[in-house]
């Protein structure tokens, strides 16, 4: 068993290695070649336009790891933006607002891990239609209504460098310490790793399942906050597509999309390859298919070495 | 029996139905728009509503809530049962009417299409803002109002759609006659890409003192970056569209204009032109309507 966790670990730091010297490379490429990106000022970009996407994928990688997929956050996003800025509207103080928004993103999260650990059906199947329905609820209560220039104090929590900056950094934080130091964040390597034997083990495996898609939610409420406070509108169209992209980011960074294996750590240098990678082609004047094109590319990359090295340790 | 009997009096209340409507002299217009989630058509919607009280027409609204070419197209048939006079719509997508059309035309109802074009013969019209013409007035103003020598950044629409590809090629022909360098990037109408895009550009080309949002969100987004990195008043800022939340912005001098697609025309002359159809009067294939700008000058008169 010690044997196992050790081997294991050291193939999990050997991968979030392999994330952090492309990261490196993408960043040494543009910094050769693009004089712009070498500013200061373009770094402070950078990592305030990651804050989104870094909640969001934060949030991706606890249910990723415990063997789910949440295709849901982007409607999450939408939803909790549209709520947050009717609340706002109607004169709602900031924090009630907010406290509201995160707890919206929570209860889609915790009723999604709900009806997929209860009627069995895949989670990809289960959050596919909870991204739907999600999507429609958010725009009957945003239908044609103007949610914009909301209070000063709110505008505070996502605009400037600072503020996204730091709460992106306290999510991760507090992620890396659920998964690293309790008893639930244990579990949901367990769990993705083998359900059959984690229930076998004595693991309450159905409840801490939907733990991780509130887990998830909230994240994706989170991440909905900071958007709708830096944009100083709502909209219900919002955060479309964006489930993938978070799903990119844990991906690249080197969790497997199995289950079972990855980590928070690794989740953040995928959110900044994606990051480096836009802004960097931006520095380049590369047009915006392009950067798609590019970001594809990486994608795919990251995936093939994942599946190769697995190959080649079950051969081994 | 007593079941033919019961479906020979629907017929009969159907036929005396049907005959009444084509005997009364007040003609209806059945007017089938984007959505009623939609400020912009709600408006238009409005508009046409009070153009056929005017006009003595009876206002036949039959939108569906949100935009969906399934619903409108069974408000389409819907309309062809009632056997309007004549149908307005305004297509949340244009390739969805083709069945609905040919019986339109067997009821001999002419379809007047709004804002979309719908390509079929029993489509008479089209009232539609002219988006590159529109986007011409647009670019003028950035021109004439941006620090030169500098750069206009158009956050686009998705690549290949019609009117977000207008907007951009009015703007950029208006930037290039002034000898002003263009930087294009393709946003997919999505607010989160135009921050991101713009927060990239404004860094890699520090020397950009325009944007053009090709749709409001859009500059919205820009007005957000401009005000991160402590440059406003130092790069203009367009929109497009008349949002609520851009009026708001541009009044509180964050957001320098917007482009207004005249909403209360094309409702008004959708009517007009769909009543002259049933006269049997001649109308043009294309009725394309101007947008106008609005700025701090005139704003106050469109924030109710």
């Amino acid at each position: 068993m010690a044997g196992f966790v050790s081997s294991s670990t050291f193939k999990q730091m050997r991968r979030g290695l392999q994330a952090l010297l492309g990261l490196v490379l993408i960043n040494a490429v543009f910094f050769a070649l693009a004089p712009s990106y070498r500013h200061l000022a373009n770094f402070m970009t950078i990592l305030s336009n990651a804050t989104v996407l870094g909640c969001l994928a934060a949030g991706s990688t606890i249910v990723i790891i415990s063997g789910g997929l949440d295709l849901s956050i982007g409607s999450i996003i939408a939803l909790v933006s549209v709520v947050v800025g009717y609340l706002l509207m109607i004169k709602v103080p900031v924090l009630l607002a907010v406290l509201a928004g995160l707890g919206i993103g929570a209860l889609v999260g915790l009723l999604s891990g709900f009806i997929i650990v209860s009627t069995g059906i895949p989670s990809f199947i289960g959050t596919l239609g909870m991204m739907m329905a999600v999507r429609g609820v958010a725009e009957i209560i945003g239908a044609g209504k103007d949610m914009s220039a909301f209070p000063k104090s709110f505008a505070a929590i996502g605009m400037g460098y600072v503020e996204p900056v730091l709460i992106m950094a306290a999510a991760f934080a507090l992620v890396a310490l659920f998964l690293s130091k309790t008893r639930l964040g244990f579990n949901a390597f367990a769990i993705g790793g083998n359900a059959e034997v984690a229930r076998l083990s004595g693991i309450s495996v159905k409840k801490n399942q939907v733990l991780y898609y509130l887990l998830g939610g909230l994240l994706a409420g989170l991440a909905a906050v900071i958007e709708t406070s830096r944009l100083d509108f709502a909209q219900s169209s919002r955060g479309s597509g964006q489930e993938l992209n978070s799903i990119a980011a844990v991906i690249i960074g080197g969790t497997t999309m199995a289950g079972g294996m990855g980590g928070v750590g690794r989740t953040i240098i995928g959110v900044l390859i994606m990051t480096c990678l836009s802004a960097g082609l931006s520095h380049l004047g590369v047009g915006s298919s392009w950067q798609r094109i590019a970001i594809g590319i990486v994608i795919i990359l990251a995936v093939w070495i994942d599946t190769f090295q697995r190959d080649r340790a079950t051969k081994a | 029996m007593r079941k033919v009997s019961k479906a020979l009096l629907v017929v009969l209340v159907m036929a005396l139905c049907l005959g009444a409507s084509a005997w009364s002299q007040t003609k209806t217009i059945a007017y089938v728009g984007f959505a009623t989630s939609n400020t912009f058509w709600n408006h238009l919607g409005a508009m046409a509503k009070a153009e056929a009280a005017a006009v003595g027409v009876k206002f036949l609204d039959l939108t569906p809530p949100e935009p969906s070419p399934e619903e409108q197209k069974k408000a389409v048939e819907n309309a062809i049962l009632q056997h309007v006079d004549g149908i307005i719509i305004g297509a949340a997508d244009n390739r969805a009417f083709g069945e609905s059309l040919k019986k339109a035309k067997a009821a001999k109802i002419p379809v007047v299409a709004v804002d979309t074009g719908i390509d079929d013969p029993q489509v008479f019209s089209l009232v539609q803002t002219d988006n590159l013409k529109s986007a011409r007035i647009a670019g003028k103003y950035i021109v004439a109002h941006m620090t030169k020598p500098g750069k206009i950044l158009i956050l686009g629409g998705t690549l290949g759609h019609q009117t977000g590809d207008a907007r951009r090629d009015g703007v950029a022909q208006m930037a290039m006659d002034a000898g002003v360098t263009v930087i294009y990037r393709a946003c997919d109408w999505d607010e989160t890409k135009a921050y991101e895009t713009c927060q990239n550009e404004l860094a890699a080309n520090p020397d950009i003192t325009a944007i053009f949002g090709a749709w409001d969100p859009a500059a919205m987004a820009a007005r957000a970056v401009v005000k991160e990195k402590g440059l406003m008043g130092k790069v203009v800022i367009c929109g497009f569209d008349g949002n609520p939340a851009n009026l708001k912005a541009i009044k509180a001098g964050e957001i320098n204009a917007t482009v207004k697609q005249d909403n209360d025309k094309m409702g008004k002359d959708a009517i007009d032109i769909t009543l002259k159809i049933i006269k049997g009067q001649k109308v043009e294939k294309f009725y394309p309507i101007d947008g106008f700008i609005i700025d701090a000058s005139n704003v106050d008169q469109y924030l109710n």
